[in-house]
Formats: C-alpha cells, sequence, structure tokens
C-alpha cells in the first residue's frame, strides 16, 4: 500500500514535470500543445474510491493552473475528466473482469481496449479544456479543431509511453 | 434529515463533482488578468527561479542564433551611428544640448517563460522591481513590441504578452500617418488584427504599422508589422490583417521602455480634464 503510493507520488511529480519542460514546448503550428499530464488519472487503481478520484483529478488540474498561470482552465478539465472515468471504465469492462485489481494500463488490457479507454478521456478533457480557454462558443470550429488535433497528439505521446514501459518489465 | 444524509451518501459522487467543478470555474471567472498576476507574486518566485535554469541550460544550445542576431544589431546600429554622426556635426553648429532630452531609457531583460498558444499569452522575464520595473512599462525588442508589464516581484516580472486578446494598443500607419488600434484575436501568433482606418485612406500590402506614440507607454515609430490583406466587412472602416515582424516564439533578449516623462505627460493630461 505504502509503495503504490510512493509509486504514484513519483508519477505524479515526473508527469508535471515532463509537462512543464518538455511538452508545453512542443506547439506544432500554434494550435497543437499535447496535455501528456493526463496520464497520472488514466493509470490511477480501479479500486481509487470516487471521491478520491475527484479530488485528485482537481488537484493535478489546479497545480497544473498554477504553474501555468491559467487559474480554473485545467483544474476543470481534468475533473471532468476524472468524473467520466468510472463510467467509461464500467462501459468498456467485460462483466467477468470487474473485479479487476490494479492499474488500467495497457500491459494488462492490451493495445485495443487501452486505446478505446485513453481516446475517449483524452478527448473529454481537451474538448473541455479548449471550450472554457476560449469561453465562447463563436470561434467553435477552431475549438474542435484544436481539440481533435491535439487529443491525436497527447494520445500518440501516451501509447508510445505505455509501449516503452512494457518493454521494461 | 435521514433522508438529506442519505441523498447526500448516494449521490456523492455527482455532487462533489458539482462542487469542485463550480470552484474551478469561479477561479476562471474571478480572476481578471491583473489580479492573478497580484496572486502570481506568490508562485512567481519559485516558477521564476526553476524556469531560469532551464533556460539557462537552453541558452547554450541557442548561442549560434542569438551571435547571429547579434552581429546583425550591431551592424545595424552602427550603420546609424555613421548616419547620426552626421547629422549630429550638422546640428552641434546650431544646438549645444542634444543627451538630456532623451526622454525615454531601455533596461535589458532576458525572457525566462513565454507562451504563444493559448489565448491569454503571458511573458516572464528576469528583471523586476530591484531593476527598477513598474507596471504598466511597454517592453520591446528591435523587430516590434513585446507587450505591457503586468506584474513585478523583486527579480522577476510578468507581462502580458502582445499575443493576449485583451490587450490592444494604438498604432499608425508610417507612411500617412493615419492611426487605429491594433490587436491579436487569438488566431495565427504570426499575425494581428489593425482596424479603426478610414476607407479613404490609401493603403498597400506590404505598407508598415508603427506604434503611435500616444500612450505614454511605447516611444512612437517602432516597426510592428507589414499590411498583409485588408478588407471592409466592418462598416466604415479597414480591417487589415497584418504580419507581425517579431517572432514571438524566438523572443529571447528584450528592452523594457521607461518613460521619463509620463509623470510630466501624466500630470498635464489630467489638469486639463
Amino acid at each position: 500500500m505504502y509503495k503504490e503510493l510512493l509509486k504514484y507520488l513519483g508519477l505524479f511529480i515526473l508527469l508535471v514535470f515532463l509537462q512543464l519542460f518538455l511538452f508545453n514546448n512542443i506547439q506544432l503550428s500554434g494550435y497543437i500543445n499535447p496535455y501528456f499530464y493526463i496520464l497520472f488519472i488514466l493509470l490511477l487503481p480501479y479500486e481509487t474510491p470516487g471521491w478520491l478520484l475527484l479530488f485528485l483529478g482537481f488537484l493535478t488540474g489546479l497545480i497544473i493552473d498554477t504553474l501555468m498561470n491559467t487559474y480554473g482552465t485545467h483544474s476543470s478539465a481534468t475533473l471532468l475528466m476524472a468524473f467520466f472515468r468510472p463510467y467509461f471504465l464500467n462501459f468498456l469492462t467485460e462483466r467477468d473482469d470487474i473485479e479487476k485489481k490494479g492499474s488500467p494500463s495497457m500491459s494488462q488490457n492490451g493495445f485495443n481496449w487501452f486505446l478505446r479507454y485513453t481516446a475517449t478521456l483524452t478527448v473529454a478533457h481537451h474538448l473541455m479544456l479548449f471550450l472554457i480557454e476560449s469561453f465562447t462558443f463563436i470561434n467553435i470550429g477552431a475549438t474542435l479543431w484544436r481539440t481533435v488535433l491535439s487529443s491525436l497528439v497527447t494520445l500518440s505521446f501516451i501509447i508510445t509511453s505505455q509501449f516503452l514501459f512494457i518493454r521494461r518489465k | 434529515m435521514n433522508s438529506i444524509i442519505r441523498f447526500i451518501v448516494k449521490y456523492h459522487f455527482i455532487l462533489l463533482f458539482l462542487a469542485l467543478e463550480s470552484f474551478s470555474l469561479w477561479l476562471l471567472a474571478n480572476h481578471t488578468y491583473y489580479q492573478r498576476s497580484k496572486f502570481e507574486n506568490a508562485t512567481r518566485a519559485i516558477t521564476g527561479y526553476v524556469y531560469n535554469k532551464i533556460d539557462n541550460g537552453r541558452q547554450y544550445l541557442g548561442l549560434l542564433a542569438v551571435n547571429e542576431q547579434l552581429a546583425k544589431e550591431n551592424l545595424d546600429l552602427r550603420n546609424q551611428i555613421s548616419k547620426l554622426t552626421v547629422n549630429l556635426e550638422r546640428l552641434q553648429l546650431s544646438k549645444s544640448d542634444t543627451l538630456s532630452n532623451s526622454q525615454y531609457q531601455f533596461i535589458p531583460a532576458r525572457v525566462v517563460n513565454n507562451s504563444t498558444n493559448k489565448r491569454y499569452n503571458f511573458l516572464t522575464i528576469n528583471i523586476g522591481k530591484n531593476d527598477g520595473v513598474e507596471r504598466e512599462m511597454g517592453v520591446v525588442t528591435n523587430n516590434g513590441i513585446v507587450g505591457i508589464v503586468a506584474g513585478v516581484s523583486e527579480h522577476y516580472s510578468t507581462v502580458i504578452s502582445l499575443l493576449n486578446i485583451d490587450l490592444k494598443i494604438s498604432a499608425k500607419l508610417k507612411q500617412s500617418h493615419y492611426f487605429g488600434s491594433l490587436y491579436w484575436d487569438g488566431r495565427n501568433y504570426r499575425e494581428v488584427i489593425f482596424t479603426e482606418i478610414p476607407q479613404h485612406v490609401n493603403m498597400n500590402i506590404g505598407d508598415t504599422i508603427v506604434t503611435s506614440g500616444f500612450s505614454a507607454i511605447f516611444p512612437p515609430n517602432i516597426n510592428l508589422a507589414t499590411i498583409k490583406s485588408f478588407d471592409t466587412k466592418s462598416g466604415n472602416f479597414y480591417t487589415v490583417r497584418a504580419k507581425l515582424m517579431n517572432d514571438f516564439k524566438q523572443l529571447y533578449y528584450v528592452w523594457v521602455v521607461k518613460n521619463l516623462h509620463e509623470d510630466e505627460s501624466e500630470k498635464l493630461e489630467s489638469m486639463g480634464m
């Protein structure tokens, strides 16, 4: 239990660091910006209680917000993603392996499952993020375009990271 | 009472979500960028330090490009000097004092954090209160303006980037001196919008837009952008798309502008009111 806690704390610090100093510097054509840190919410264990999940989602966003001077944007998007997570997990998981333990990673659930799981939550997060950031429905076309492109880039980084992780095991 | 508790327990997940989400939106709505910059003073001491360390590493990688840029700047300045010495000699015949009239003082600074991909972009520069920076001073480079100082701490300042849809600055056409306002529409980081130019004014694609010098923040006649296209969609005025001369992704060395006459001109303007 204690060891798990340390592992997730380490993952959290690593992801925030990578986001600030690596992924924030990747800006393709001014529109596309990957938000890799959401991997933290994706990888939280199945048995995380709902309230903790929400708090962690909110806190992750809030810390990113504080460091990037974007008050409220990331916290609301990451919170929304944490809120949707249990529903998507229920929807994607077969009835007989509902009793799963550990973290919903690619090594445990296979490529197809993980791709669907990550894609839905990433799009939910990015859509909320870009909508809130523009704070208007006027340029909805541009906002949707940003969502799609950035989601694709984030998704490819997350999947790549999972491949690296499996190989190391 | 019991049923309320049962309701809360049953729906605690959704209720907690709604509570936290409203708090986030409150954070978002209740912080204008000036308030934000005040709140940032607390975190900037830490983030500024870390960004500075990271930037020192990045600086080495960019040395070649910076050297070239400086060499080019040197050349430009030397050309200017040779031109000005001729003028100076001519002027010295009639005037004795030229230097003490200088209105603007420039303080060099380095960008340690910057963004171009949001709608409200900010920069952090590595000088602050201790170096004489104050709020609402302008920040410029050789190729145009960068933004306006929003908040200062001892060693760092945050700057509202020109690439921030809240910022509007006064600018004019270099040739005809018609003035209007220039702002960013949040789309392409290389392009800005220039409006309020009446339709009878002659313009050509490629014309230069410069600062007007009407506000006390920026000196006049700093090159800003060149006209890329214009149309008359919005009634009596031209809407001009202009290409910025500055590449905001490459900003490195900037100048903070101190207006030595600011108090004087402001006092005069408020007296006339």
